[in-house]
């Protein structure tokens, strides 16, 4: 792991900023320099150090997880997103990872303004520049339909490849465009899924092959039938229950970690908390706590 | 579904279309998820030209990443805040409507929705001097009560229609409907067409529900496509131009926690900000309405104010004193 830490800051160097799309999207594999290698071998640093708190086991999240946040609307999963944001971008002097993050926003929600003042509350001199440096590690991408995310991510692997210091990709949320691609796809399940699988098969493979991390929040749209319902009530906790998968199968098969949202309905105190359930699901360990929301972003309550 | 045709990026001719056809290649994700040297020797092509064809429909129709930094600049300079005209409905909003941002009013009937779309229209009209494209889907608006809210911002007759000349009004009575105006929206500001110096600040469409409504229930799935179509659209619209979008929506009774918006849980994920407004239990006379703050990116989601309705809609009262404002 020490070589990794060394190797990230030297080799997000000789790739200038301009270039995400610019360089040629085709001939990638055969043009490769040694730092693009390194980057697609060993040279991402590693993310454990990012949330401890946030997983059941303690290694995570490794190379090539897949991370699935699950959560009714306003229980705090782009918050979350923003807390792991802050954490990667900010420098390693300011206790951060310094290291890049793309973020694919599919609901049109995502709050530059809230960024910023989470990094101004985190940074120890939080002036324009300071900032400017962290968000420059940051890169936005907006799609609008499932054929767009999936042509998008073709055109985002050239740049796994040549950013070496780029660890993590976040999409809030991959289940936008479910009913619309259930409308369009045609007669049967399979063909109206067809999008979101081929986009779930490249996920995976980038993710695997580039030794990302990939965190990708899904919206809780069904509802649990009321005989499901009781089934399950009395082994698994609260927030767990109502969950019902409806994305394709594939996506519960590649999924390493499943982290459910729920805000808590307590009034008693002045700021709301927020609880989530963590489940590694290869271990089957499970693990619930709390946070906040401040002005400074998501704070857990040890 | 995107069919690879001629002329759809350069390079592409008929007979390369017509070859990559006859093996299976028919649309734009066919072509650029496909092994290129194999296809290249199946079609004997040039590799070279599938590579730049590839290129150039990439960089055609997938997004494109921006810098954070860059990104922050251009907000910075792009965001803009509409004052609602009342105080507190501003503090509950961190200063106002915000231009980029979906914002919900859920409400039941006589709660004041309607009121207050029309008192934030005004003021965006009469203060801020700023368009507005007020989309109307039950039939609640009449010029008379936008005349009389008017008359209460200002005095002078040729302010008044100056006013009343920029808003502009829609009426729709279906889905369908609602998604062409909103298209011809997007073309119009694409086009340029929108007269420049006073711009278009904000849209509002009382009641989305009023028209999606219909078509939900069932197992049919048709309905919440085309209710996310509406959704996606009006995102993409505040998105793309810079504009604040304000929208009603009623609510209905939720077993345990007492009131939620309706259109259910996909359209809950679609507003950045969600205010609901009712009646003042405690106090019915007085006509006050309490509005609280559900769902905020900026603010802690419990605050609350009351404001009153009165002749001059949800502004507040001594307004008419100090028109020449901003």
């Amino acid at each position: 792991m020490t070589s990794s830490q060394v190797l990230s800051p030297a080799g997000a160097r000789p790739v200038p900023c301009g270039s995400v799309s610019g360089t040629m999207s085709d001939d990638f594999r055969r043009a490769e320099s040694g730092t693009q290698l390194l980057a697609r071998l060993e040279g991402r640093a590693s993310l454990k150090e990012l949330e401890p708190l946030l997983f059941a086991s303690g290694d995570c999240p490794l190379h090539g997880d897949i991370i699935e946040f699950h959560g009714p609307e306003g229980s705090g999963k782009t918050e979350m997103f923003c807390h792991l944001i802050s954490r990667c971008i900010l420098p390693v002097s300011e206790g951060g990872l310094q290291v890049e993050v793309v973020y694919i926003d599919t609901d049109y929600h995502f709050d530059m303004l809230r960024l910023v003042t989470i990094l101004e509350h985190r940074l120890s001199r939080s002036d324009e520049e300071t900032v400017k440096q962290c968000l420059s590690r940051f890169f936005l991408v907006y799609c609008s339909s499932s054929i767009q995310l999936l042509l998008t991510l073709y055109s985002l692997e050239n740049m796994f490849c040549s950013r070496p210091s780029l660890c993590l990709l976040i999409i809030d949320s991959l289940s936008s465009f479910y009913w619309i691609d259930r409308n369009n796809g045609g007669e049967t399940v399979s063909r109206q899924e067809a999008n979101i699988r081929k986009c779930i098969e490249l996920l995976d493979k980038l993710i695997k092959e580039y030794k990302l991390v990939l965190f990708a929040s899904t919206q809780t749209l069904m509802q649990k039938m009321h005989n499901e319902k009781s089934e399950a009530s009395n082994s698994e906790k609260s927030s767990v229950v109502d969950f019902k998968p409806y994305l394709c199968k594939l996506w519960q098969n590649v999924t390493t970690n499943r982290v459910f949202f729920s805000k808590e309905l307590k009034h008693e105190s002045d700021k709301a908390t927020f609880s989530v359930t963590s489940c590694h699901l290869k271990s089957n360990n499970v693990i619930r706590r709390s946070f906040v929301i401040t002005e400074a972003g998501a704070e857990f309550i040890p | 579904m995107m069919i690879l045709r001629e002329g759809l990026c350069p390079g592409l001719t008929a007979d390369i279309v017509t070859v990559m056809k006859k093996n299976h290649v028919r649309t734009v994700v066919d072509l650029i998820a496909s092994d290129l040297e194999m296809l290249a020797r199946k079609c004997s092509l040039s590799y070279k030209t599938l590579v730049a064809v590839r290129r150039v429909l990439l960089a055609q129709y997938s997004a494109f990443p921006s810098n954070g930094a860059d990104l922050y600049e251009e907000i910075k300079s792009s965001t803009a805040i509409l004052p609602t005209g009342n105080k507190k409905l501003d503090q509950l909003l961190d200063s106002g409507l915000y231009t980029g941002e979906v914002t919900e009013i859920a409400g039941a009937p006589g709660s004041g929705k309607t009121q207050l779309c029309l008192s934030i229209a005004v003021n965006v009209a009469t203060s801020l001097q700023q368009r507005v494209c007020y989309i109307d889907t039950t039939g609640g608006l009449t010029g008379s009560r936008l005349l009389q809210i008017i008359q209460c911002k200002t005095q002078k007759e040729e302010e008044q229609v100056a006013s009343l000349g920029r808003i502009q009004v829609i009426h729709v009575f279906d889905a369908y409907k609602l998604l062409d105006v909103l298209q011809d929206l997007r073309h119009s500001f694409s086009q340029q067409l929108l007269r420049s110096g006073e711009t278009l600040r904000l849209v509002v469409v009382d009641s989305a529900c009023a028209v999606i409504y219909p078509l939900l229930g069932g197992k049919q799935t048709e309905g919440m496509s085309v209710m996310m179509y509406v959704a996606r659209e009006l995102q993409t619209l505040a998105h793309d131009f810079s504009l604040a979008v304000l929208m009603t929506n009623h609510i209905t009774k939720d077993g345990s926690a007492g009131f939620r918006p309706a259109l259910g849980r996909s359209w809950s994920f679609v507003p950045t900000t969600r205010i609901q407004i009712h009646r003042d239990e405690r106090n019915k006379q007085c006509g006050n309405r309490l509005m609280s703050l559900v769902k905020s990116s900026r603010q802690p989601t419990n605050l609350q104010v009351d404001v009153k309705i009165g002749c001059y809609g949800m502004l507040d009262e001594h307004n008419g004193s100090n028109t020449s404002g901003p």
